[in-house]
């Protein structure tokens, strides 16, 4: 049975750190073990689960128990919300369409909600029409459609309540992301590091729409909300004024991207959020040098710790000065508590664009632990822990390599050696696990010319598998790790032929869940990764992995139908380095595994 | 911008160095003439198929994938611009596409620079296709890269003022 006093327990004490604020919901459905209130899981983004229904022992045991086709093709990040009320509430990608399907009758659409939406948004959105799903709270729903718009509908009746524009899609502005409630209000970022924007990161009220702040990613202090006296960088304060715009060529911030469009994680005892924001402007790092030499480029690539009531930065961390690879610094920032030399620190972990997992101190934002989680990552050898910058290895530098000259065998690519797949965290094991990407890249900047709508990119690259070791599945281009954030090591590893680009969950049931790019869904053991179920849904799986409880039964739910980036460059396959050498049939194209169309798969025991 | 200045003038180029090669038989360069002409040599292109590469990459690929190869969403384009020819070609760039219902090709027609680039979009492609130019980022051809740069100097002294 389940563990019933543990979990008040828990609530308890949780309830007690945030009386303070008048909105209190959110944070009630998600310590409540039997629901998945918010697309992480929780606030602190762990994608960690208490319950143990399903479990090593019975896990081979779980079959499908319905189905429910989205009707969309094109790929379905993201994954259903369950807030107690017998309902699954899930999204799709552009049309961005949303269901509320009744779990106790096999999926029936009890109402469904289509935005109507300017279809020129399709072809300004970098790397497929994707959306990362749904927020609730108080019997709302929000979501971030395509164009842009917010909107809160009502939960009951799939009624729209208010709606508001966040950014212009004419201009290359464009949302993927879910927004995230905290307090009264609903957070949200934008998308477009592709076509010159100027990232932002706003709040809205909750019952109005109203927006209440809104921190730009560059440009002055005042307009990204930071006090260089009080903000803090490295756990000091910056000192320096205006460095949004003094770390860039004349005007370059306006169009410097840094556009914040992965997940938002929250600490309610700190009261702080936290995001990380993306690339810099154009792909070509020539363009954003100043007099010559590197130029920081802040605040692109960096992590932002801000006052969700005021929006006001107390400190910032820039993981990536002067971007030479578009390392899109969007992944999610774990908020785990653990011991770091003897003493109790409250940390941020992060399984990075980069290859490095990085933990930071979430009240101060000093670097504690800095290692590579893929070993194939070559860009940097490593970073100077007092400074926090890394120490750019020369070779596979595209800005000292030049523009119009094609740098060879970057490690990773620009997908990241971890994309926007969620990781997860189990506090049992302390380990951290997430599906990962093993592939290489050719890197070649040129000279591009910023057009608005248009696409800012001036770079081309070609992409290859990774190189393996000894023992490693030869070609492979995807893994499932279980990382040590304190220790900086990887614990186990299990390879995959394509990226997982999925995300994790880990559950008190002993088990860790992910999905595959062929399709598979897959229950490994938590402790050492050995495959204990597998099932082929209809299509590749971008989506994450959810689970929860109804009249007491544990389900498991996830969305399949492939896309995304993956979905573009994977599907044809790589580029093969040794071409014409008899490597024939080692980098497989993901196109003879998969097709679209979108899938609701629910699973759990036999009774 | 200077793709939109070059895509009337080096079409002739082209075809006149087309017709030269034919002759030559060199099977290191690979020619196809007419509108969407190309010029393959050792895996080198013409300055109006590099043009056209890079248009690809930055208004085809999130959808056709990487070279042309098509992607998930999106069917391969190199035997396509050789199986449909260019008025099918240009036709559906400029209108659009419902392939089925949520499965669309977007107009360009108020795109200006895609518009623009029509001609080179359809030279990569053959080159791609009949050309039998490889993946990747090709290289220009150096003589032909001089004479563009030469055809684009007089241009400016032509047009004189701007």
């Amino acid at each position: 049975m389940l563990r019933e006093t543990g979990y008040a327990v828990t609530a308890i004490s949780l309830l007690a750190v945030s009386v303070a604020h008048a909105n209190q919901n959110q944070l009630e459905l998600q310590q409540n073990p039997e629901y998945w209130a918010t697309q992480l899981g929780n606030y602190q983004g762990n994608r960690f689960s208490e319950l143990d229904q399903i479990n090593r022992d019975n896990v081979n045991e779980l079959r499908s128990v319905w189905q429910f086709s989205t009707g969309v093709l094109r790929g379905h990040e993201g994954g259903p919300l369950y807030v107690g009320d017998g309902r699954l509430y899930i999204h799709t990608p552009f049309p961005n369409k949303v269901f509320a399907l009744d779990l106790e009758d096999e999926g029936r659409v009890v109402w469904s909600y289509e935005p109507d939406q300017d279809s020129r948004v399709i072809p300004v959105m970098c790397c497929d029409t994707v959306n990362r799903g749904l927020a609730y709270a108080d019997g709302r729903l929000f979501l971030g459609q395509a164009d842009n718009t917010l909107i809160a509908l009502d939960a009951e009746s799939g009624e729209l309540l208010w709606d508001v524009s966040n950014g212009d899609h004419t201009v290359g502005e464009t949302n993927t992301m879910s927004p995230l409630v905290v307090h009264d209000m609903v957070i949200v970022g934008i998308s477009g590091g592709e076509y010159g924007i100027r990232g932002h990161m706003t709040a809205y009220d909750v019952e109005s729409g109203e927006m209440v702040w809104r921190g730009y990613s560059t440009g002055p202090d005042d307009e990204v909300l930071i006090d260089p006296e009080t903000t803090l960088m490295m756990g000091e304060p910056i000192g320096e004024a205006d460095l949004g715009v003094t770390t860039w060529p004349e005007d370059e911030w306006e169009r410097g991207g840094g556009a914040p469009w992965g997940w938002i994680t929250y600490d309610p005892d700190l009261d702080l959020i936290y995001y990380g924001t993306g690339n810099p402007g154009t792909w070509n790092p020539d363009q954003r040098a100043v007099d010559g030499e590197p130029a920081d480029n802040k605040w692109a690539i960096t992590v932002f710790a801000r006052d969700p009531s005021s929006g006001e930065v107390k400190w910032v961390y820039q993981k990536v000065p002067f971007d030479e690879w578009d390392y899109d610094g969007v992944n999610e920032n774990q908020l785990i508590d653990v011991e770091f030399e003897g003493e109790e620190r409250k940390g941020l972990a992060i399984i990075d664009r980069t290859g490095f997992g990085f933990l930071l101190d979430r009240e101060s934002g000093e670097l504690l632990v800095a290692e590579k989680f893929a070993p194939e990552t070559n860009w940097a050898d490593s970073y100077d822990m007092e400074t926090g910058r890394p120490n750019v290895n020369d070779e596979y530098s595209t800005f000292r390599q030049g523009v119009n000259v094609n740098t060879t065998d970057i490690c990773p690519t620009a997908m990241g050696a971890k994309n926007m797949q969620p990781s997860a965290y189990s506090p049992r094991t302390g380990l951290i696990y997430a599906g990962i990407n093993r592939i290489c890249m050719n890197y070649e900047p040129y000279e591009t010319e910023y057009v608005a709508g248009q696409p800012y990119v001036g770079a081309t690259l070609t992409m290859m598998p990774a190189p393996t070791e000894n023992g490693q599945m030869e070609g492979r281009m995807g893994s499932f790790i279980a990382w040590d954030p304190v220790a900086g090591e990887t614990v186990w590893e299990v390879d995959e032929r394509f990226a997982v680009w999925s995300g994790a969950l880990a559950t008190a049931g002993d088990l860790a869940f992910y999905g595959t790019l062929e399709g598979h869904v897959k229950a490994v053991d938590i402790e050492n990764g050995e495959e204990l179920w597998r099932f082929k849904t209809p299509s590749g799986i971008i989506g994450n992995v959810n689970t929860f409880m109804h009249e007491g039964k544990q389900y498991v739910a996830v969305l399949s139908g492939v896309g995304g980036w993956a979905g573009i460059g994977l599907a044809a396959g790589l580029e093969d380095p040794e071409e014409g050498l008899g490597a024939v049939g080692v980098f497989s194209a993901l196109g003879d595994y998969t097709k679209l169309g979108g899938v609701l798969t629910v699973f759990a025991l036999p009774d | 911008m200077m793709v939109f200045a070059r895509c009337s003038a080096v079409p002739l180029l082209l075809l006149s160095l087309g017709l030269a090669s034919a002759a030559l038989a060199d099977e290191h360069r690979v020619t196809g003439d007419g509108i969407g002409a190309f010029v393959v040599e050792d895996g080198k292109v013409d300055p109006d198929t590099y043009e056209g590469y890079l248009v690809y990459t930055r208004a085809c690929m999130a959808c056709h994938g990487p070279d042309g190869m098509g992607s998930s969403f999106a069917p391969n384009l190199i035997r396509a611009a050789e199986r449909r020819g260019w008025e099918s070609f240009a036709g559906t760039i400029a209108s659009g596409r419902e392939v089925q219902p949520g499965q669309v090709m977007p107009s360009f027609a108020d795109d200006p620079y895609v518009m623009g680039n029509i001609p080179n979009l359809f030279s990569y492609m053959r080159a791609r296709g009949e050309g039998g130019l490889g993946r990747g980022r090709p290289r220009i051809i150096e003589s032909m890269q001089e004479q563009d740069d030469e055809d684009d100097a007089s241009v400016e002294e032509a047009s004189g003022e701007d």
